[in-house]
């Protein structure tokens, strides 16, 4: 039997937590990874502008979310195999290849964790919008929309009755959407990390939304009218990527 | 006192060993094979997977320190688990249903998770405990079951493939691997049912359910199981018996995910929404006569003042 | 195997409790079993302490502020100790936590710097790579559960650029146009954000070197592990200077009046 005396942690920690919400949802022929973008520790700011969401590749852009060292030394990493990959074999790995090596990146570390949960979006080889999420050691499942850190369980709620139209009965005669369009996706999205910032300390001061579109894409004409648009695209194999970038409360 | 002078020795062939070691181990982190297409488990050419260890006295409790969500619900990584698996060997082949649901504290981290993981067209494994030992492990061991086939021409056995998940499992105890899973198939010796953990444990059976939710499914199980229930009838056990255990474990529901496996592989026969099973049923499958599994049906109109003819008389 | 069912998924140590039966929630004892049992000692909590570090970004490049105190838990043991050091031509570092590894951190960055030298390759390292460099090298000690116990910004100005980066013994980092380490995070880094935020191209030397006299005077208030002597590092286009000890004028006696504050008759 243990004894009732609490022990005492007296051990160096490696690991801290540094807030922020990521979020991803795939629609038919793209797909949109957006986080904010303060960097957080207790109730101290560290900085309004830290970046969570990176481009990987051109249909490739992956979210990390929990402890922002081991965040950006993961990226650094997926980034390195990713270089390797090309320069092996003169082209970007595809999505689910790299959604499968995420999986052994993070399982190597199954007895000294990365604390990071990652949320990948793209497009695949097929040209759907897909979102692949993964839990700190490698369990990963393809869906079509997830949110992940701080304010998941303000986010994933309201996803879950948007996108899968969860709790909702269609109107008589009619069916619910199976993708919904990227006006609509980007709105959810706003609204997201909007409502997040009012009702969660750690999350707020920007927002950055990734958007990768396959190659030919028709839902491209729906950013016409999109403001603080800019296009990261570095190849011209045919899918495209851009980022917003939007202001949220500072408070 | 040998041992702490040891440790700072830098002459004894320990000390040699220490260096090569960590010679290799830094060769390791640029492995040959992480170049090319065999980027993801690149490893296997080596044999083993390597994995990082954290540099202190136990690292056990380290991960557990960590990870542990059950000793303390603040701690920071959690890693998603709670499940009702179930697999059953009868006339017909092997029935294998499973929930769909992830819990991470008391979030449901998922409710859409394929619990069943396809190792091959003959060999299907569960997953119960941490999702990622799963998931890597048998995939893991679907690799070696396609070796074993190259070398021998022939396919692995279910009891050699499920033999080889719990050695390997085994090399790893004590160090919090976590897994209770159930590898079924179809071979020379016809359905076959194995249940293997990260303990090492190893059985071979009829019946088996695992997960938080599996006494609900035992009990359901265990009162409709017989060698010679029809396809159908097996089919319809399985459902009922993950609708049960969905119904009244918080750890499990969702969704119940249900495959039959014959003599020329296994067969994804369908997916239902637990709360649909509990009010609609599970519509026009066959097994089942299509009402409800909820007790709502059964008591609609009765109460103790109107009750029924027979338990009047009696 | 563990048939509780609440266990399942969950990483166990077989020896400890492994049904459950206890029923107060316990952590495992992760320290080490006896002091002879593992013959290394990592740094495992800092000795010679340093306080905060301020920085900001102004008109013509980077400040930053420390003061010259270097304590031993609560006794202020080293009083003329500096806390800024410069790296190479473009880059300072200012550094709190323990002391012992700062000086470690110093001596490594100095080797670096003269391997650059000695390329002679026409490459000097700027700010942006002695943080890149520090923040690997910190990262890498962390995950060898051996940190080096500090936090540190890193200011400097090359190719007209102006930079100012924090790094952690976590391997933490970020950066913003100003930043401040430990108590300095709580109690000065508001009026830095206050004074500076919006303003970094505007605000001229003497008005930056103010704005951190005002916060370390205000540290120096309220931080009982700070000394009214500091140092200002200036990084601009034309290189680097750290300036001679200042001395902080204060001024205690508004305390007579505040009853539990200053000398009290009852």
């Amino acid at each position: 039997m243990p004894s009732i005396e609490q022990p005492q942690q007296r051990q160096f920690n490696p690991y801290s937590e540094n807030g922020g919400t990521i979020l991803a949802i795939a629609g038919a022929d793209f797909s949109v990874i957006a986080g904010d973008t303060r960097q957080s520790e207790g109730y101290s700011i560290q900085t309004r502008y830290a970046p969570k969401v990176f481009r990987l590749t051109d249909r490739a852009v992956l979210a990390v979310n929990g402890f922002a060292a081991d965040g950006n030394m993961f990226v650094k990493k997926v980034r390195q195999r990713l270089e390797w990959y090309r320069h092996a074999h003169a082209k970007d790995m595809p999505l689910r290849a790299i959604a499968r090596l995420i999986q052994t990146m993070l399982y190597a570390r199954r007895f000294f964790p990365f604390y990071v949960y990652n949320i990948l979006g793209g497009i695949e080889e097929d040209g759907t919008g897909a979102v692949y999420s993964f839990d700190p050691v490698g369990s990963y499942e393809r869906e079509a929309c997830r949110a992940a850190g701080a304010a998941q369980s303000l986010v994933q709620p309201f996803l879950d009755n948007q996108i899968y139209f969860k709790n909702q009965l269609p109107a008589p005669g009619t069916s619910h959407p199976a993708h919904l369009p990227l006006s609509t996706v980007l709105s959810l999205v706003i609204d997201s990390f909007t409502s997040a910032t009012e009702r969660h300390i750690e999350v707020g001061d920007g927002l950055e939304i990734y958007i990768v579109f396959s190659k030919g894409s028709t839902s491209l004409q729906g950013l016409a009218s999109v403001r603080g648009l800019q296009e990261v695209t570095t190849t011209d194999d045919g899918e495209r990527v851009f980022v917003i970038r939007r202001e949220l409360k500072k408070d | 006192m040998n041992s702490f002078a040891e440790r700072f020795s830098t002459t004894t062939a320990a000390s040699h060993m220490r260096n090569a070691q960590k010679l290799a181990e830094e060769d390791d982190e640029f492995d040959g094979t992480m170049w090319g297409s065999s980027a993801g488990f690149g490893s296997i050419a080596k044999g083993v997977p390597s994995f990082t260890v954290p540099a202190v006295a136990d690292p056990t409790a380290f991960l557990r320190l960590h990870t542990d969500d059950h000793a303390d619900p603040s701690c920071r990584i959690k890693i998603q688990h709670g499940t009702t698996t179930l697999a059953f060997r009868f006339q017909g082949g092997v029935i294998v249903a499973v929930d769909s649901r992830a819990t991470a504290g008391s979030y449901i981290a998922s409710g859409t998770v394929k619990k069943v993981i396809e190792i091959n067209p003959y060999l299907l494994g569960t997953m119960a405990g941490g999702a990622a030992d799963c998931q890597y492990w048998e995939t893991y061991l679907g690799m070696h079951c396609r070796l074993h086939e190259l070398r021998n021409r022939e396919r692995i056995s279910v009891s050699a493939a499920s033999k080889y998940l719990s050695n390997l499992v085994y090399s790893y105890k004590g160090m919090g691997l976590s897994m209770g899973t159930m590898i079924c198939g179809w071979d020379k010796t016809g359905p076959a049912v194995f249940y293997v953990d990260s303990d090492g444990t190893r059985l071979k059976g009829d019946l088996f359910s695992v997960g938080s939710g599996s006494t609900f499914a035992y009990g359901v199980l265990d009162q409709g199981y017989r060698w010679d229930l029809t396809d159908e009838e097996a089919q319809e056990l399985g459902r009922r018996s993950i609708y049960a255990a969905g119904h009244r474990d918080a750890f499990s529901g969702n969704s119940c995910n249900l495959y039959h496996v014959k003599e020329d592989g296994w067969k994804f026969i369908g997916n239902y929404d637990i709360s649909k099973l509990h009010y609609d049923g599970p519509g026009n499958v066959p097994g089942s006569d299509g009402r409800p599994y909820g007790y709502d049906i059964r008591v609609e109109g009765l109460s103790s003042t109107n009750a029924p003819e027979v338990a009047a008389a009696a | 195997m563990d048939h509780f069912p609440t266990n399942w998924g969950r990483p166990r140590n077989d020896a400890y409790d492994a049904y459950g039966t206890y029923p107060i929630a316990q952590r495992p004892y992760n320290g080490p079993k006896d002091a002879f049992a593992q013959g290394i000692q990592h740094t495992q909590q800092p000795i010679v302490t340093g306080t905060s570090v301020l920085a900001l970004k102004y008109k013509d490049g980077v400040m930053l502020a420390a003061d010259n105190l270097a304590s031993y838990g609560s006794l202020a043991r080293f009083k003329d100790i500096q806390r800024l050091q410069a790296i190479g031509a473009h880059t300072v570092i200012g550094a709190g936590g323990d002391m012992s590894d700062f000086q470690y951190i110093q001596a490594m960055l100095d080797e670096l710097i003269i391997d650059e030298f000695t390329a002679q390759d026409g490459h000097t390292l700027g700010p942006a790579e002695i943080h890149e460099y520090l923040a690997q090298v910190m990262y890498a000690r962390r995950s060898k559960m051996n940190p080096l116990w500090n936090a540190i910004l890193v200011g400097g100005v090359k190719d007209g650029k102006r930079f100012l980066s924090f790094v952690d013994l976590l391997g933490t980092t970020y950066s913003a146009s100003t930043l401040a380490t430990g108590y300095g995070a709580h109690i000065a880094l508001p009026l830095l954000r206050t004074a500076v935020e919006g303003k970094e191209d505007i605000l001229n030397e003497e008005e930056a070197h103010k704005i951190l006299e005002q916060s370390m005077k205000v540290l120096y208030y309220r931080d009982a592990r700070s000394i009214d002597k500091y140092q200002v590092a200036t990084i601009t286009a034309e290189g680097v200077s750290i300036s001679e000890t200042r001395h902080l004028e204060t001024s205690w006696s508004f305390a007579e009046g505040i009853r539990g504050y200053g000398a009290q008759t009852q």
